[in-house]
């Protein structure tokens, strides 16, 4: 179980903070729903090749925020669905090539919607497909997954292939063990991993390197007190997280540092309280949405990792967030069937 | 990332219309494409650029760029994995390199402007194996050779551009294989022991870049200390530098010594730079033990040349307290120094602690140090706390 420092637990933490920062629950809510609707931005357009992703950012934090039917159910599930390959894949959009990344964000929704058996009433055997549009691209001999057929391999798509694979229980389509010894190869000295043997540390990657360990049960192989010890350090003194070593604090670190930190058991390692106050200076109080830093424009893939930073800090009124899937965790107890 | 929020009701009524205009022309040339996707021809190739240009992070154009060129690039139509359509005139030798070529050249004003963009990296890599794969030995070398040079560049511009190193390790990796090892002309007489090729080449085989690229993060540390990546990548040159070396111990020690004294130099300068303290946790932890062979600097390190080097570090760490008493990484390097030299693998693993007594003075010293960083750096209180009760303090 993560631990939290300080008084930890519920409302405690907010009595910590600056009496003027607060979370402005319903504004992100109405940000959320109204990102289908801003045709007549340049932004909406320039994103479509994210957009399936940015669903399921927006209706991962739509669920934390307690909100969970703040979107259209049947839309988003008609749009997954719209977005599928025969191959198995899923594009960003209709019109976009399959590529993993766009799978796993589909397989994240459907989970989250407990959409499967619709699914495969829609679409025969399309569960299995997926599975093997995932499978088809793990390099047997590496271990290691690319993320479509034009062969760029990372971490991420490593991770990804594991998340969704393990929501869809078919995991055995693939050689856990040997996407294990990729992981182990992509460590470094300082307890961190890189996005490839050889790289150096970033707070992505160790997410997604330790993410998938957890899911395959192998977070015994990692140097807990100096992986630990490395994200601690990820902590500025404005409260606000970065990446790796020297770099700029960044909203979106405070899930790929914190939910780190959590599966290894050491929340406590860093301070809830000035990173709680970081994240709310992050939010757009007017308009909704979460930036990268204070004072930045707002998108949905900040606001999402913003609101589940919070979330695995225990900010009150949140529901409790996953820290392995990065998902809702009564949609994970659901789906592993725990 | 780093764009500033302009407020929504500041967006004049000129700027609405612009951002409109804005949007059809980009839709317009989406359509475009969509029309043209069954043809693979440069007009596509163009229309592609465009859209690449406004979108670089459209990755299905990029997949639709690289569909075109795999057209262009392949065999004259008549074999089955043409599509149909107007097709280039049948591509010689001379044209399949400009293509690829042009592509390559092309595409780094784009780079420069996106130096973080995936898709980027991952199309030059493309273009590059297609080299590989469709030219002669030499012209795909050369090209290969020219990436390095590029990527050199595109480091010097941003030294943390993790996407550069990688693409870096990438090219040395390929430079270095035996696809592509460097032939000589057929004008000069062949040496004993080495073949001439049916052209009258000769071959010699890979080549290994470990020692430049050993000289180039030394280059770029000496340009700047503070360059983490550069230290990172040190760090992963070095056990296979030694290897390919086939030095003795005394190298290997003079190696280490070397290194220490290199990183101790600057932390003299500058103790609060967290990248030298970064590669000094480095040259400490690869004395332990437990570090298999292959990533080990000296491989027959007693525990007693252990100790000796800790203390000596302890010691030489401990002068670097003057006038810098408020440097929390002083005293975390301390900690570890004597932590390690205890033998005092503090490992909190499944509940499980190990740990030796430390004497009465020496824990005294570990007392005030963590109650230092305690006070200098409370934002990492929980750890501080664990690590004291892991010492038994």
């Amino acid at each position: 179980m993560s631990l939290v420092s300080g008084p930890g637990r519920g409302g405690s933490l907010t009595g910590q903070l600056p009496g003027d920062l607060r979370l402005f629950v319903d504004k992100h809510v109405a940000y959320i729903q109204s990102l289908d609707t801003r045709r007549d931005e340049l932004e909406y357009w320039l994103t479509e090749h994210l957009r399936l992703s940015g669903l399921y950012w927006g209706l991962t934090a739509l669920h934390l925020l307690g909100r969970p039917d703040a979107l259209p159910r049947a839309e988003v599930l008609d749009f997954v669905v719209s977005c599928m390959h025969d191959n198995g894949g899923f594009g960003a959009a209709p019109g976009h090539d399959a590529h993993m990344l766009y799978t796993v964000s589909a397989v994240q929704l459907l989970a989250t919607l407990d959409a499967f058996s619709e699914f495969e009433q829609r679409v025969a055997g399309g569960k299995r497909s997926i599975g093997q549009f995932i499978a088809s691209l793990q390099n047997r001999e590496s271990g290691t997954f690319a993320g479509d057929e034009w062969g760029e391999t990372d971490t991420r798509f490593l991770y990804g292939a594991l998340n969704a694979l393990s929501l869809l229980n078919l995991i055995h389509l693939v050689d856990v063990e040997k996407a294990v010894q990729y992981v182990q190869a992509c460590a470094n000295f300082d307890g961190g991993y890189g996005m490839s043997p050889g790289a150096e540390s970033h707070a992505g990657q160790v997410f997604t390197c330790v993410g998938a360990l957890a899911i395959v049960g192998r977070l015994d192989l990692i140097d807990t007190d100096k992986l630990g010890g490395w994200l601690s350090e990820r902590q500025l003194p404005n409260g606000g997280l970065n990446g790796r070593p020297e770099k700029l604090e960044d909203v979106c670190y405070s899930w790929w540092v914190m939910s780190s930190l959590a599966m290894i058991g050491r929340l406590h390692w860093i301070s809830s309280e000035k990173l709680a106050a970081f994240i709310l200076r992050c939010q757009d109080p007017e308009l909704g949405g979460f930036a990268d830093r204070p004072g930045d424009m707002v998108d949905v893939f900040h606001t999402v990792f913003g609101i589940a930073g919070l979330s695995l800090i225990r900010y009150p009124g949140l529901e409790e967030v996953d820290p392995v899937y990065c998902m809702p965790k009564s949609v994970t107890d659901r789906v592993l069937a725990r | 990332h780093g764009v500033l929020r302009v407020s929504e009701v500041s967006k004049s009524e000129q700027t609405q219309q612009k951002e409109l205009r804005q949007i059809e022309q980009y839709r317009e040339l989406v359509d475009l494409w969509q029309i043209t996707e069954q043809q693979y021809t440069v007009e596509v190739l163009a229309l592609t650029s465009k859209l690449l240009n406004k979108n670089p992070e459209y990755y299905t154009i990029w997949n639709h760029r690289r569909r075109v060129l795999q057209h262009l690039l392949s065999p004259p139509s008549g074999t089955s994995s043409s599509p149909p359509g107007p097709v280039s005139s049948s591509p010689t030798p001379r044209t399949t390199h400009d293509l690829i070529a042009d592509d390559l050249r092309f595409l780094i004003p784009l780079l420069r402007l996106y130096p973080k963009c995936y898709w980027m990296w991952n199309h030059r890599l493309w273009l590059l194996q297609q080299s590989t794969d469709l030219l002669p030995r030499s012209a795909a070398r050369r090209l290969w050779q020219e990436e390095l040079g590029l990527v050199g560049r595109m480091l010097t511009l941003d030294s943390r551009n993790f996407h550069g190193w990688g693409y870096r390790r990438v090219v040395v990796s390929a430079l270095e294989s035996q696809t592509l090892a460097s032939t000589l002309q057929s004008d000069s007489t062949p040496q004993n022991g080495e073949e001439a090729t049916a052209q009258g080449e000769q071959e010699a085989g890979a080549v290994s870049m470990v020692e430049q690229e050993f000289v180039y993060t030394t280059r770029m540390i000496s340009t700047n200390l503070s360059n983490f990546s550069a230290w990172h990548n040190r760090s992963k040159i070095i056990p296979r530098l030694l290897y390919e070396r086939c030095v003795s111990s005394i190298m290997r020690r003079q190696l280490l010594d070397d290194e220490f004294e290199l990183v101790r130099r600057g932390l003299w300068t500058d103790p609060y730079d967290q990248s030298l303290w970064f590669y000094h946790d480095y040259l400490m932890s690869i004395m332990s033990p437990s570090v298999p062979a292959e990533a080990a600097i000296v491989l027959d390190l007693t525990d007693e040349d252990r100790r000796e080097r800790l203390r000596g570090e302890r010691d030489s760490v401990e002068e670097m307290l003057e006038g810098a008493e408020d440097c929390k990484w002083i005293y975390q390097a301390l900690l570890q120094c004597t932590a390690q030299y205890l033998g005092l693998a503090v490992k909190v693993k499944n509940g499980d602690i190990k740990h030796n007594a430390p004497d009465p003075e020496v824990k005294n010293n570990m007392r005030v140090w963590l109650e230092q960083l305690k006070t200098l750096d409370p934002l990492r209180m929980g750890r501080w706390d664990d690590l004291h009760n892991a010492l038994q303090l």
